[in-house]
């Protein structure tokens, strides 16, 4: 017989009870709360999109994966139910953000603490942003003028440089930086008030 | 457009038992990626209206002809009148030569231009027959049948869950914030003020309808596990989809149609139908 005796190993609690359960419901409430700014930006009259901050707050209070996964389905939703087929492709633009927040979130950058590094932060994603809106609007969109607000910027640039792209570049950076700054202020904010026990990762630095 | 977004997530299923709503789930899905892509394919304006004509018909059909208009007059609408004031006008488009109506201002042509009035139109329209598509697949299929759907094109049943729980969510998030809405209004929150306080105002009203949420969630996990939501056993569903004669049949037409289209594109490019349109790519 074998003198070979398995060690015991003491049971290490790596997630809370419940963890995965409640990450999975996050993701919808994600996916709803994208949806619900677009109502408040609309009642508050306010020249901004703010669409992906749930997607920055889902990243910021249960991780990369739900905040892919609630701000991606946002975009499913949407695409099914109202702007098309086209539209579900935005859905990358969350997941790009989610994985650049997460990035900041992760060096200590995400938080109202530190509110330098939380508006360079902004700032960064809102630039970063700029390259994946463009390429779809190109690719998806035809590099059309879709956004009202920013059309005459469009407008400008394109008679000045003959090129729809760079119109499409030049009236995305003037939307996003102020988008993408906002839109990650308000998920810190809102972290920064959300009671400990309902967060589902440590809390950072 | 968040108050049309919100009439079709509320309604969600339009009852009826028209040919469309008889279609399986996975038909219909199957009929807006084809319908999409090959729209894409071509550029082509009589292509792409020819589409939007199909598709529209079969909305009014299903009687969902009513949302599907009014979500495209906001949808692509905006992008068709700025595309075309934008592009097929004298501002800069590069593939602008033939004008369609012009006149001369001050020693300045101003008017329209044919290749970017048709550019703009070919992509708006392209953006309508998506939509219509989506909407044909969404409208006329019951929740609980495309949740059936969805484990029957094995997608992950937490998946299936996210998408008909946010669908389920956005109604109710929408009448909290109405109540959220009225409590700060009574308590001062104003809508004529400036651009920096009304900013300041998503704070105020996002804050406790977050958590509020967050805090259902914890309840509705509960609810979730006491069904074994988590539990290891295969799931059964309230209905089982099945492919019908009509499913069929329509599957026989793509197939067709494909094998037409891809004849079109070796012998006639692209641009099977206009003449005197050159292809353009995106953007230009």
């Amino acid at each position: 017989m074998t003198s070979e005796r398995k060690k015991i190993q003491p049971t290490v609690i790596t997630k809370p009870s419940g963890f995965a359960i409640l990450q999975v419901v996050l993701i919808p409430v994600i996916a709803a709360l994208n949806y619900v700014t677009g109502v408040i930006i609309n009642l508050l009259k306010l020249p901004l999109f703010m669409d992906t901050w749930a997607t920055m707050f889902g990243t910021v209070v249960a991780g990369l994966w739900v905040g892919i996964a609630g701000g991606f389905l946002y975009n499913i939703v949407m695409a099914f139910t109202f702007w098309g087929l086209p539209a579900w492709v935005w859905g990358f633009i969350n997941v790009f953000i989610a994985v650049i927040t997460w990035v900041f979130w992760r060096g200590g950058w995400i938080t109202v603490k530190k509110p330098i590094k939380l508006v360079l932060a902004g700032i960064t994603i809102g630039v970063l942003n700029v390259i994946p809106v463009t390429l779809i609007n190109v690719f998806v969109f035809g590099a059309l003028p879709t956004y009202a607000g920013t059309s005459w910027i469009y407008a400008i640039i394109l008679n000045q440089t003959g090129s729809t792209i760079s119109a499409v570049i030049g009236s995305s950076i003037a939307a996003e930086i102020p988008d993408k700054l906002l839109s990650l202020i308000l998920a810190a904010v809102v972290a920064s008030r959300m009671p400990a026990r309902y967060s589902l990762r440590p809390a950072t630095k | 457009m968040s108050s049309t977004a919100l009439k079709i997530l509320r309604s969600g299923y339009v009852r009826g038992n028209t040919v469309f709503h008889r279609l399986d789930g996975r038909t219909k899905f199957l009929f807006f990626l084809w319908i999409s892509i090959f729209n894409y394919v071509f550029y082509d304006l009589y292509f792409s209206l020819a589409s939007l004509a199909i598709v529209l018909t079969l909305a009014l059909l299903s009687r969902i002809g009513k949302i599907v208009l009014s979500v495209i007059s906001i949808v692509a609408g905006p992008i068709l009148i700025l595309g075309i004031i934008i592009l097929g006008g004298p501002v800069g488009f590069p593939p602008n030569r033939t004008p369609l109506i012009a006149t001369i201002v001050f020693g300045h042509q101003i008017g329209l231009f044919l290749e970017g009035t048709v550019y703009v139109s070919i992509w708006s329209t392209r953006l309508a027959v998506t939509i219509t598509a989506a909407l044909l697949a969404y409208l006329t299929t019951h929740p609980s049948d495309l949740a059936a759907i969805m484990l029957k094109s094995r997608l992950p049943y937490k998946f299936a869950y996210a998408f008909l729980a946010t669908v389920q969510l956005i109604p109710i998030l929408t009448n909290e914030i109405s109540t959220i809405y009225q409590a700060q209004v009574s308590r001062g929150l104003n809508l004529q003020a400036n651009l920096i306080q009304r900013l300041k105002s998503i704070v105020v009203l996002m804050i406790p309808l977050t958590l509020g949420a967050i805090t259902q969630t914890q309840t509705r996990a509960i609810a979730l596990e006491s069904r074994g939501f988590s539990a290891p056993v295969k799931k059964v569903m309230l209905s089982d989809p099945k492919f019908k004669p009509g499913d069929y049949l329509t599957f026989f037409a793509m197939i067709v149609f494909t094998a037409y289209f891809v004849f079109l594109i070796y012998t006639r490019g692209l641009v099977p139908f206009m003449q005197g349109i050159e292809y353009l790519r995106p953007g230009g």
